[in-house]
């Protein structure tokens, strides 16, 4: 076993959870303490699936700096040895239990995880290092100190087992995240949503799973909350991509006032190939483009405005068509009779243009009530535009309803 | 508007022999797609419809076959797999017609943006993506900016690019790299060439619908 310990800055505990969630990409074993505000992954089972301890040593540190945080981490094959170097800035990793005494010997006392008071009456003996303690009997110290402090030293250096509950990252994401000053701005909400969601993909990395439906709410002192949902063509782990998505939904959102809180959730997810995620041909490399460009689309101008189209079995001309949501599978399209590019809402007209050719006659929708018995001709403008224009056979009016662009 | 002269007048020979002269619509080769009309082909520099340029389409009236001379070249983008997408039309694109134009609707993405600006801002990324075949924007800008910056999304994409503008704007300078007039003609769509990087200025017609 071996563990990295890292000194949460974060002091809240749903922030230290949600720390545990993200960590979660790293280790299948993530263990936190919220009184002492201490973090720890197993990596000893993960460091030839990242390619060695400075590569994922690296690729942690990366991710916390990528949460703005600034932490100390510190590696052994004990959690408590672990806790220990990382309160010790630059301690080197220690790789075996055998090198483990010799590597914390030097290190002061103060830094053990004691009674402050067991830590005062030690100095008081004249002791200073981690070394001159460990020097002593055992029983001699626990009989001075009690048996918590020799079960810690065992603790620490491997001899005595020291079983932790990992932690069980939730099955649905939910993350808050509170303003201690309300944010005025939308450019105050983007850094503490860009590092949430910085944390969900730690998160959808260590489920290796993705989401398609994200959530936010912005809470307000004196308004409703501002909802946001944000739909994903594919599905999506990036936080980058993500937060560009939100970015461009909420600068075209009204916010009733300062924001309190932010609250992120994510209810389902899509569980993600790793062939999703690397092995791109051609063909897949440009609908990914595609969906990546309709996923921008739709933040910015709202799901509605970006549509595709489809067909509906009704003869009557307007209800022979509908928008649809997404591409739907391309059934074989039926043979139409020639009709117009555009279509419009059918206005009356007064000046009948020349009529060319016969009609076609369309009668539908006698059975809902609409009774719509209709002459349709083409018909060509005096400037010599090209329109379709019906005869209503009730009322024998003319409408316009679609022009050949 | 000069008189359009389809037919390019032959250099004196003396120059044609020289190694070395070019002549202006072949100084930069222009990458362009078939516009499906073989009389259109001829007229415009690289053959067709420029790639990666911007194409200006000012329809004198609605209803002339203003979008039907691009059936052709979109109708081959399709068949190529690649999207078309229609930014900010006038009026609702009607399933039916697409299909009947072998414009399978999966392939065709209608954008019904509030405004003009907006409008601008999706054909440019779209452009800019190169995720689709085609972008065809209608829009009311007058200034000049919106345009160039279509002009430089469409260099960046590499994808078929064009924009229907109103008559009025006729009377304005334009940064387009291929700029056309629509006007209707007895039984067939007059289009006279305005402006062509790389080309040169001409009208010819072409019979875009099929009843006459």
């Amino acid at each position: 076993m071996l563990w990295v310990c890292i000194a949460s800055p974060v002091q809240e505990k749903h922030a230290l959870k949600a720390l545990a969630s993200w960590a979660g990409q790293f280790s299948s074993c993530v263990c936190l303490d919220a009184e002492r505000w201490l973090l720890w992954l197993e990596i000893g089972s993960s460091l030839r699936y990242f390619g060695g301890l400075n590569v994922l040593l690296e690729k942690v540190a990366a991710g916390l700096n990528a949460l703005a945080l600034t932490a100390t981490m510190g590696v052994a094959p004990t959690p408590e040895a672990a806790a220990l170097l990382a309160r010790q800035p630059q301690a080197l990793p220690v790789l075996q239990l055998e090198h483990l005494q010799r590597a914390i010997a030097t290190l002061p006392l103060t830094k053990l995880a004691m009674l402050p008071a067991a830590i005062a009456g030690l100095q008081a003996s004249g002791l200073t290092s981690v070394g001159e303690l460990l020097a002593l009997p055992r029983d001699a110290l626990a009989r001075r100190w009690g048996l918590q402090v020799t079960h810690y030293l065992q603790r620490l250096l491997g001899e005595r087992a020291d079983p932790r509950k990992p932690y069980r990252a939730p099955q649905t994401y939910h993350r808050r995240f509170d303003f201690a000053e309300p944010a005025q701005t939308v450019e105050g909400l983007l850094f503490p949503l860009r590092r949430i969601l910085y944390e969900l993909q730690g998160y959808l990395r260590g489920r290796d799973a993705a989401l398609q439906t994200l959530s936010v709410a912005f809470r307000h002192r004196d308004h409703a909350d501002t909802a946001l949902t944000l739909r994903t063509t594919d599905p999506q782990r990036d936080a980058l991509r993500l937060f560009a998505l939100l970015r461009e939904k909420l600068e075209r959102t009204q916010l009733p006032g300062a924001v309190m809180q932010i609250r992120l959730s994510v209810e389902r997810f899509v569980a993600l190939r790793d062939t999703q995620l690397h092995l791109w041909d051609e063909e897949q490399r440009q609908d990914a483009g595609w969906s990546e460009l309709l996923d921008k689309l739709r933040a910015r101008l709202g799901d509605q405005a970006v549509r595709r189209l489809g067909l509906r079995d009704d003869h009557r001309p307007e209800k022979a068509w509908c928008v649809q949501s997404d591409a739907a599978a391309a059934d074989l399209p039926p043979a139409f009779p020639d009709r117009p590019l555009w279509l419009l809402s059918p206005r009356p007209i007064e000046q009948l243009p020349q009529l060319l050719g016969k009609p076609e006659r369309i009668e539908a929708g006698w059975w809902s009530g609409e009774d719509s018995s209709r002459d349709y001709y083409i018909a060509q403008t005096a400037e010599g535009s090209r329109w379709w224009l019906y005869r209503e056979a009730a009322t024998a009016r003319w409408f316009l309803q679609g022009i050949w662009a | 508007m000069p008189p359009p002269s389809p037919i390019p007048r032959p250099l004196p020979p003396s120059l044609q022999e020289i190694p070395g002269v070019w002549r202006g619509h072949e100084l930069a080769p222009v990458k362009a797609r078939s516009t499906g009309h073989r009389v259109l082909d001829a007229l415009l520099p690289g053959g067709g419809w420029p790639i990666g340029a911007l194409t200006e389409l000012i329809p004198l009236i609605e209803g002339i076959g203003e979008v039907a001379v691009l059936q052709m070249a979109l109708k081959r983008l399709c068949d190529e797999k690649r999207h078309i997408v229609f930014v900010h039309p006038p009026y609702i694109p009607y399933a039916p017609a697409l299909l009947s134009a072998g414009l399978p609707l999966p392939r065709v993405l209608w954008i019904d943006a509030a405004c003009d600006e907006d409008a601008h801002w999706a054909a440019e990324q779209t452009l800019r993506e190169g995720a689709a075949g085609a972008v065809l924007l209608w829009s009311h800008a007058h200034a000049d900016r919106p345009l160039r910056r279509l002009q430089l999304a469409a260099e960046a994409g590499q994808s078929l690019a064009f924009i229907y503008r109103p008559a009025v704007t006729l009377q304005h300078s334009s940064p387009a790299a291929l700029r056309i007039a629509l006007r209707p003609a007895p039984g067939a769509l007059g289009v006279e060439v305005l402006k062509a990087r790389g080309g040169r200025t001409g009208a010819v017609c072409l019979r875009v619908h099929s009843h006459v």
